[in-house]
């Protein structure tokens, strides 16, 4: 019996992990190619979710299909706010600004999904909410099968686009060293637009997953992002490996918690956790110090 | 004490003890080896350059000595005192102040306040006068902007006390960094490639003002590449490379020794 | 320096100060006459508002724009002030002034607690700490039911005692004036101690810090101690503000201490100009004010907030300071620095 328990636990765990993975990797690709943490991220992904549910609901259209509307709203909302925002901002060289910037852009978008949708949840429901299949005693609805799924395969494409691709590689260049990057006739600011516009369409996709396994308010995302961001740092900022095996991990403590323990106590675990890890390692599971020139 | 010409026997003379003494230092970087197996003795009054080609470890052996990277093993001792474990801003405390190689001033501040940040340890102002901004506290305040305009008259640069310490040409930020670093009255100064970037004219001011620097009981200890500047300044020099003690001694014997010579010339750019 | 010159910086400096004194002058003036002007209870009440926020921002400018201390987390202390100031009244009967100081001693602590993560930590890790803080306070304020009551709240938390002074007639707090005022007064207070600790070489030592802490380590500026007072005397501050906060609305509730709270701070300090103490004041009216200002376009005024610090961050990062300072120089009126 326990060991049902456990697994179908892990399994849950899973699911989670996954949806926190995408999350991350928006933030940590950012993060490793403009060292800057961006806050609107969260909005990005209740903004995902909202357009797979309106998509949905006023056009009939598939649930899948609505996946990949919610993406494409994501990219656009990405490819906008850094054109008009923070590549602007970039020019000035200041670390806290893009920062509090994000901070901004946050707040603009949260209340405005505030003043279109309102405070009170949405109850998104897809066809495959409530279609459960189970083997060795283990339920899983095909929600969460669909979200293993994407997520598995968008992380692997993902993967493979940073190691195999020409692009990828130039990518991983501009995050080590912008300026030589820019001189090896790679253009840093495109590259930049290219990555805000993909860590927006894992957001959005993130969030049209998301929404039928939560409450849907314009402060979903709020509650995903803080565990995002403790995904980011115990992964280690822009490792992409990191952020995924810190993800499941993640993923796991939240079911295992709300199992044994109290939901309530989940983020003071989580974020007890991301104390410690700050404490000991600050850079993260897998990457290395880089030591400051004096 | 003058330091112009001090013999090579200045440190086995038993008048006054070394101010600072390293004992096989050594310090690793992920298996790098930065520093390995130094030892040397500064004597008081005098100046000791360090020179060596790049990445012969001379600026990390100045982190040692002034606490931004602690001592792995070996001994470091700075007028009697252990600085084995000894944060850095303690070393100030008891006499030993730096300069840095890449400047690092405030450059948000204006120059007379960069100077005047340097009398931290030296303000004689009760805890309350901060509050409220009594008497005593106002004397503080005239002493210490008086002594920093005579500390910029010293580097020559009085006229620009009110401009930005970001505004000021490369030559009069090295200028501003080592008035700084004399604010803190340090009896060990360390300048770490104070030369570096200025042209022949700004090297002779330079020149002159560790001169009058050593009149003044400072020692000091030079980290250079600028031989002009090393050679008519230093009582002895240590060679460094790889990280390794190569040669110590006045600066006649080091341009006739033949170890100092093959390292420099031996394919490498000084 | 020569005779002239040095007697020119005195003149400068002694200007300096009549313009302070004057300010300060005003100050006040413009504090005792606004309960006057405003006579409903509805502004009454946004101007107690405004000096809470008033000292929030304060104390957060403290860490982040003087110390440079990246905290993301304000609302922690905020909270924590507002809840042991409380449940200390309620449940333990303590006379209101005592739990003040308590509570302000308990938020204190809290801020060098986290300070001990900013001496480890830079910039964008200190930032996600402080928040991790600031989420941990508030999950805490929302599960711990037996201590706090959770999402239920705790009620009737009553106002400071009155205060009778031989002579005066009794000021009772109940009293919507009466209760701004002395909000006012002590924010006032705390910005003269404020101003006065960063215009003493306090100020230099912490702007040496925010700037470059290892150019400050060389002048013998030891850091790490350094930021656990900051964060002590910033921390602190925001408790005060909560034990208002507290006794102001009379029902206390963990979502007032939401992360987003913590960010409506950072607006405050940021619109308002950071590492300038006065910046912060007008900031924090602002803000406080606009969304109120604003209440005839309905939901979207709080869109207008991050619009505002949008804006702020993009063209005028100094802010309302900066701002300042710009119509200052284009009017011609040099004026002395404060």
């Amino acid at each position: 019996m326990t060991t049902t328990i456990v697994l179908q636990q892990a399994i849950n765990g899973v699911v989670l992990g996954s949806l926190y993975v995408l999350v991350a990797l928006g933030l940590t690709l950012i993060y490793g190619v403009l060292v800057q943490i961006n806050f609107a991220h969260a909005d990005f992904v209740t903004l995902g979710a909202f357009a797979a549910y309106f998509f949905m609901h006023l056009s009939g259209a598939d649930y899948i299909a609505s996946i990949g509307v919610a993406c494409a709203v994501g990219a656009a909302l990405g490819w906008m706010i850094n054109a008009s925002i923070f590549a602007p901002l970039r020019r000035k060289g200041n670390e806290l600004l893009p920062l509090i910037a994000t901070i901004g852009v946050s707040v603009m978008l949260q209340n405005l999904m505030l003043a279109w949708f309102g405070p009170i949840p949405y109850a998104f429901e897809t066809p495959y909410s409530n279609q459960v299949f189970r083997f060795a005693g283990i339920f899983m609805t095909e929600q969460n099968a669909i979200i293993i799924t994407f997520s598995a395969v968008t992380v692997a494409l993902l993967y493979a686009f940073m190691k195999f691709t020409f692009l990828g590689k130039a990518l991983r260049a501009v995050s080590q060293d912008r300026e030589t990057a820019g001189l090896m006739g790679i253009n840093p600011n495109q590259l930049i637009m290219l990555t805000f516009v993909i860590s927006s369409a894992l957001a959005g996709m993130a969030g049209a997953m998301l929404g039928p396994v939560m409450v849907l308010t314009p402060f979903a995302g709020t509650s995903v992002i803080v565990k995002a961001f403790a995904i980011v740092i115990i992964g280690g900022f822009g490792n992409v490996e990191g952020t995924i095996i810190a993800g499941l991990i993640v993923g796991l403590i939240e079911s295992y918690t709300t199992q044994f323990l109290d939901p309530g106590l989940i983020d003071i675990v989580v974020f007890a956790l991301l104390l410690l890890m700050l404490v000991i390692k600050p850079t993260g599971l897998i990457s290395e110090r880089r030591e400051e020139n004096v | 004490m003058t330091a112009a010409h001090a013999s090579a026997d200045a440190d086995l003379a038993s008048s006054s003890a070394p101010l600072l003494r390293a004992q096989c230092l050594h310090k690793n970087f992920g298996g790098v080896r930065a520093v390995s197996d130094i030892s040397f003795e500064v004597a008081r009054g005098s100046v000791f350059a360090i020179i060596g080609p790049n990445g012969a470890g001379k600026s990390t052996l100045l982190n040692l000595i002034s606490g931004v990277y602690q001592i792995e093993s070996g001994s470091l001792a700075f007028d009697g005192h252990n600085l084995a474990g000894m944060r850095a801003h303690r070393r100030v405390r008891l006499g030993l102040s730096r300069t840095f190689q890449k400047i690092r001033l405030f450059k948000q501040l204006s120059v007379l306040d960069n100077v005047i940040a340097g009398f931290h340890i030296h303000h004689d102002i009760s805890a309350w006068q901060y509050i409220v901004h009594g008497a005593g506290f106002k004397r503080d305040q005239v002493r210490c902007r008086d002594k920093a305009l005579s500390l910029l008259d010293f580097v020559g640069m009085s006229a620009r006390a009110q401009d930005l310490a970001g505004a000021l040409s490369y030559g009069e930020q090295r200028m501003l960094e080592v008035a700084r670093a004399l604010a803190t009255k340090p009896q060990l100064l360390l300048l770490d490639e104070p030369a570096a970037g200025l042209n022949a004219a700004e090297v002779e001011v330079l020149l002159d003002r560790i001169r009058i620097i050593c009149r003044s009981d400072i020692t000091v200890i030079v980290v250079e590449h600028n031989m002009d500047l090393v050679m008519n300044i230093a009582d002895r020099i240590m060679v460094m490379d790889y990280g390794r003690r190569l040669f110590q001694g006045t600066p006649a014997e080091v341009q006739k020794n033949p170890t100092v010579i093959a390292a420099y010339l031996g394919g490498e750019l000084s | 320096m020569s005779d002239t010159a040095a007697s020119q910086s005195a003149a400068v400096r002694r200007s300096a100060v009549l313009s302070r004194r004057v300010r300060l002058l005003l100050a006040v003036l413009a504090i005792a006459a606004l309960p006057l002007i405003f006579k409903d209870s509805y502004w009454r009440t946004n101007l107690t508002l405004c000096a809470i926020n008033v000292l929030l921002a304060l104390g957060l400018d403290f860490i982040l724009g003087y110390a440079g201390q990246l905290n993301l987390g304000h609302s922690a202390f905020y909270g924590l002030g507002a809840y042991v100031s409380t449940l200390l009244i309620v449940k333990l009967g303590i006379p209101f002034w005592v739990a003040f100081i308590v509570a302000i001693a308990f938020s204190g602590l809290a801020g060098m607690f986290l300070s001990l993560f900013a001496v480890r930590l830079r910039g964008h890790y200190l930032a996600i700490a402080s928040l991790g803080f600031a989420v941990i306070t508030y999950q805490i304020l929302l599960n711990w039911i037996s201590l706090t009551q959770g999402p239920l709240g705790l009620y009737g938390i009553a106002p400071p005692p009155s205060l009778s002074i031989p002579g005066l007639p009794v000021i009772d707090f109940h009293n919507a004036a009466a209760f701004f005022y002395l909000v006012a007064a002590f924010t006032l207070l705390v910005y003269l101690l404020l101003d006065r600790l960063v215009r003493s070489p306090i100020g230099e030592t912490l702007t040496a810090i925010r700037e470059d802490e290892m150019s400050a380590a060389s002048l013998g500026i030891n850091g790490p101690a350094w930021k656990v007072f900051a964060f002590g005397v910033g921390a602190a501050v925001g408790g005060a503000a909560g034990c208002f906060y507290a006794s102001f609305v009379g029902t206390l509730v963990p979502d007032a201490f939401f992360v987003t709270e913590a960010f409506s701070i950072l607006a405050m300090v940021i619109v308002g100009g950071m590492g300038t103490l006065i910046g912060p004041v007008f900031g924090a009216v602002l803000l406080t004010l606009l969304p109120e200002v604003l209440r005839g376009i309905g939901d979207l005024r709080l869109v207008v907030y991050g619009a505002t610090l949008t804006f702020v961050v993009l063209f005028i990062p100094g802010g309302l300071a900066q701002a300042a300072r710009i119509v200052r120089e284009k009017l011609g009126l040099g004026g002395p620095a404060s």
